[in-house]
């Protein structure tokens, strides 16, 4: 046997060892789980019934059928196409300001970044409390004398409340991503720009939001399949209440699989949701491609 | 030029505000922390603490099963650190330098994997592991995270930057494929190391809907599905509760903080790109 | 003894794409050889094929004799120089020196024997306890070459290691490596893209061109004696001349082209005319042209009135170019006159060094 095929031999033998645990590991929670998915949704599979019946499409049918459902889609979508572009545009905005030359730029970015690396649980007890009726954001609305709300047990705020406390814990996660970004823009672009006679604002515009439109395409992507699944705070702070205003997709699959043990109705759930997602993710490269001047 | 410096005082006001907007929240938690009174609801809100104590804290580690919890993330969180820096390095060395037959059919599925949502894999996962008898222990909540794909991805990318002459050097110097790895690849990757821990850290220790689903009774909780769980049965103690989310927050706190100085370095020291 | 042989060596990729056809070279004992080529031209590949780096799709590759095809690249006792250093970077300058023999398990007094004694080599005694990013990168270039050194190979390769440094520090380095050639007494082999650094380093120089061995000469031979064509305008700065033109016979032979003609002279008068009536391009060195009026010393060919388009006086020497027909041609004038530029000069060239290359194959016919 010649050397190369025995060196050959020698790294596919070294690779398949390599990447052996994680292919075992990714199969069994990855790859089967995914194709399991669609089996389980076809069928009855409730965890405290033993038989499991084959229906057919009859989740879907009855997904369909069912008011909550229906519900947890409308309020999905509506979180979602106000959550990703709000917070897409104050990350940049953000990262723009954290890339300017500034005294105490670490401390700023830091105070940004903080809501980002704390347990979700965690910003929704706290925020519990700052949107309970006698909590901090009605005092402070109190002092410019207005009224406030008990905003998380009122449907009509309780899912705008949720919102902002997403766009507030996630905006300093995505400034860093935009801050990679910017800094990637060579600066005599600017420099260039600034003897044309832009301002600040018009390079802003004309200079950084079209130049970093591929790290945009990345956080909306981001963005979108993060709200699609909004659960964490769901499940803290109203737990889909009141009557179903904060009731996601996710937290709806959540509660028929592991509340109601449905599991096959639940997977059906997420496999819809799942398409929901692609459609989405679909459209957006469609209609908004990472580089258009390409 | 007063224009200017107006310009510049909106700009310094609008920084101050923002600022106020993502700590104080938590500002305002700590205080609560340390009120002495049992009653924070009291109108209108005091935000500062009439009277300070530490007992909140004390009572959240005695009173609670606090340390339980914090036993149980500590432990996860540190094996999947652990194993995801391990596995994934392995893999993405494998994937970026070595030619084996099936590598791009599976790097393909791997990276194919990554468009699926997440929430269609909890279900069958759910399964599986009851299959085995894992639900409600240590293996279901650890085993299904010890290795991410998108770490073995980052790894990947990083070890496709090592110009191949190293690789090449150490193949003349007698390095076995192995040798190469563990010599040259891992300690020449530290920045990239670092990273895969502090984010496979960071979100190991905050997972929630994970061991929310697979833990079942208080003794598996981890701190974030403990704490939510307290929310709900004594949602009157605020200070106490407050105290517990502190200390969740802190090592998550810290270790950013240490580690964004270390990256800054990493980034800079990394020699490697000439 | 380290005799490096390569017979009919062939590199074929898996796209079927021919690297290198049919090459056969012989490296003697003790011999500085330099692969020297346009990029493309196969010379790393040779270079990495004799390392072990590169499967060698046919032939022999034989080292002292003995075939190592099959052997890997840790038994072919070789050490390599890469351009980029590849120097372990998280190990200081002894590490890295020393890394190749731990692993062969040398004892550890003779390891430190050796590194220290490549170390006074190179002058790098003073920084062993460094590491590699401390340093610049000519030092670097040393550690790489320390690490070559200690391990006290049959054969040495270098592949474009100075193609990274500014141009003082490359000449030095040439300079030094020439000078541990001799000291060492080893048999080298040496991978470079820039003429100048094959000609003033090699006692061998091997021309490759699109995978195809051109020539294997000493320096002069190659440059006073070129096989073809290329090799001609490859070895040479500023680039040898070539002209366009035919052979023509009436009372005695002529080179006829658009501007330019001459009798052939005397000298290859017997050998040129078998060309009479073809077509050949003419091959002339820069310094072969010279002025009529004023140049006595050489033997000249016939007057030929031209007008300079642009000069460029370099101080010990003056480059003049001017139009012949459609071809730029350059001529290195050392004489001391000065000219300017629309002067009309009559030039004349060395009867000595004119070469006549078959225009179609580019070999060299007289």
């Amino acid at each position: 046997m010649s050397v190369f095929k025995s060196k050959r031999w020698e790294q596919a033998r070294t690779a398949y060892l390599f990447i052996g645990f994680p292919v075992i590991l990714f199969s069994i929670f990855t790859f089967i789980p995914i194709i399991f998915a669609f089996v389980i949704s076809f069928f009855d599979w409730n965890l405290l019934i033993p038989d499991k019946v084959f229906i057919g499409l009859g989740n879907y049918i009855e997904l369909f059928n069912d008011e909550v459902f229906l519900i947890a889609i409308k309020n999905t979508a509506l979180y979602t196409v106000i959550v990703v572009p709000v917070q897409t545009i104050l990350s940049l905005f953000l990262a723009f300001i954290m890339n300017q030359k500034l005294r105490g730029r670490t401390f700023f970015r830091t105070a940004f970044y903080i809501p980002a690396i704390t347990s979700s649980v965690v910003t929704s007890i706290i925020f519990l409390w700052i949107y309970s009726k006698p909590g901090l954001l009605n005092y402070l609305l109190s002092l410019v004398g207005i009224e406030g709300t008990d905003w998380l047990t009122n449907p009509n705020t309780a899912l705008f409340s949720i919102m902002a406390l997403t766009i507030w814990s996630t905006s300093g996660y995505f400034m860093i991503t935009f801050l990679a970004g910017l800094q990637n823009i060579p600066k005599s672009v600017y420099e260039a720009a600034a003897i044309d006679g832009a301002s600040t604002w018009t390079q802003f515009w004309k200079i950084t939001v079209p130049m970093v439109r591929p790290v945009t395409f990345f956080v909306v992507v981001l963005g979108l399949i993060g709200c699609f699944q909004v659960f964490d705070q769901i499940y803290v702070m109203s737990g889909g209440g009141p009557v179903n205003a904060t009731t996601t997709m996710s937290y709806f699959v959540y509660n028929n699989s592991f509340k109601f043990f449905r599991l096959g109705y639940g997977a059906a759930g997420a496999i819809v949701l799942a398409i929901i997602i692609f459609i989405a993710t679909w459209l957006q490269k469609k209609y908004f491609p990472s580089n258009p001047y390409q | 030029m007063k224009q200017i410096k107006l310009s510049k005082i909106f700009f310094w006001l609008l920084l101050a505000v923002m600022t106020v907007i993502y700590l104080g929240p938590f500002l305002f938690s700590v205080s609560i922390s340390f009120n002495a009174e049992g009653d924070v609801f009291s109108w209108p809100i005091k935000l500062l603490p009439e009277k300070w104590t530490l007992n909140n804290y004390k009572e959240a580690w005695e009173g609670l099963p606090f340390s339980t919890w914090l036993r149980n993330s500590a432990i996860i969180t540190a094996v999947q650190t652990i194993c995801n820096v391990f596995f994934a390095s392995l893999a993405g060395f494998a994937f970026a330098r070595l030619d084996f037959p099936g590598k791009n059919i599976i790097f393909s599925i791997f990276m194919a994997s990554l468009m699926v949502p997440g929430i269609i894999l909890l279900v069958p996962k759910f399964i599986i592991l009851n299959e085995f008898g894992m639900i409600n222990t240590y293996g279901g909540l650890i085993v299904p995270g010890l290795v991410s794909v998108v770490n073995i991805f980052l790894m990947k990318q990083f070890f496709e930057t090592v110009p191949k002459d190293l690789e090449e050097a150490a193949l003349i110097d007698g390095c076995s494929y192995f040798r190469i790895y563990w010599q040259i690849f891992l300690p020449v990757s530290k920045p990239a190391l670092a990273a895969v821990a502090i984010y496979t850290f960071q979100g190991a220790w905050n997972e929630f809907m994970w061991p929310v689903i697979v833990s079942t009774t208080s003794d598996m909780f981890t701190l974030p599905v403990g704490m939510s769980f307290l929310k709900n049965e004594f949602s009157v103690n605020w200070p106490i509760l407050m105290s517990g989310t502190i200390m969740i927050s802190l090592p998550t706190l810290v270790i950013f903080l240490v580690f964004q100085r270390y990256f800054v370095e990493g980034v800079a020291s990394s020699g490697l790109k000439e | 003894m380290a005799k490096v042989e390569l017979k009919h060596i062939k590199k074929v990729y898996d796209n079927k794409v021919t690297a290198i056809a049919d090459a056969n070279v012989v490296i003697e004992d003790k011999e500085f050889a330099v692969l020297v080529g346009p990029s493309g031209c196969g010379k790393s590949t040779m270079l990495r094929m004799i390392a072990g780096l590169e499967e060698i799709s046919g032939g022999d590759l034989l080292i002292d004799g003995e075939r190592v095809n099959d052997l890997s690249p840790k038994d072919r006792d070789i050490a390599m120089v890469f351009q980029n250093y590849a120097l372990y970077p998280h190990m200081t300058v002894f590490d890295n020196m020393a890394f190749g023999l731990k692993l062969r398990k040398f004892p550890k007094d003779e390891i430190k024997k050796r590194v220290e004694h490549a170390a006074g080599i190179l002058g790098l005694t003073d920084f062993l306890h460094r590491r590699p990013k401390a340093m610049s990168g000519g030092q670097r270039q040393r550690v790489a070459i320390g690490r070559a050194i200690v391990r006290q190979p049959k054969v040495f390769l270098f592949d474009e290691p100075l193609s990274n440094l500014d141009a003082k520090l490359r000449v030095q380095m040439r300079m030094e490596i020439k000078q541990l050639h001799k000291k060492l007494d080893a048999t080298m082999i040496y991978v470079t893209h820039d003429q100048i650094e094959a000609m003033t380093m090699g006692n061998k120089i091997v021309v490759l061109k699109d995978g195809d061995v051109q020539q294997v000469d000493k320096p002069m031979t190659l440059y006073n004696d070129p096989a073809n064509h290329f090799v001609g305008s490859f070895i040479g700065s500023p680039a040898m001349n070539f002209l366009k033109g035919n052979i023509e016979k009436s009372d005695r032979l002529y080179f006829k082209s658009d501007s330019i003609s001459f009798s052939i002279p005397e000298n290859i008068e017997e050998q040129v005319s078998t060309l009479a009536g073809k077509a050949v391009t003419l091959g002339f060195r820069p310094e072969s042209i010279y002025d009529h009026d004023y140049e006595d010393r050489a033997q000249l060919t016939e007057k030929n009135a031209i007008t300079i388009d642009v000069t460029e006086p370099v101080g010990a020497e003056t480059f003049v170019y001017f139009t012949a027909g459609e071809t730029e041609l350059c001529m290195r004038s050392s004489s001391g006159l000065i000219y300017e530029n629309n002067q009309e000069i009559n030039i004349g060239f060395d009867v000595s060094r004119l070469y006549f290359f078959d225009p179609e194959s580019g070999k060299r016919l007289v």
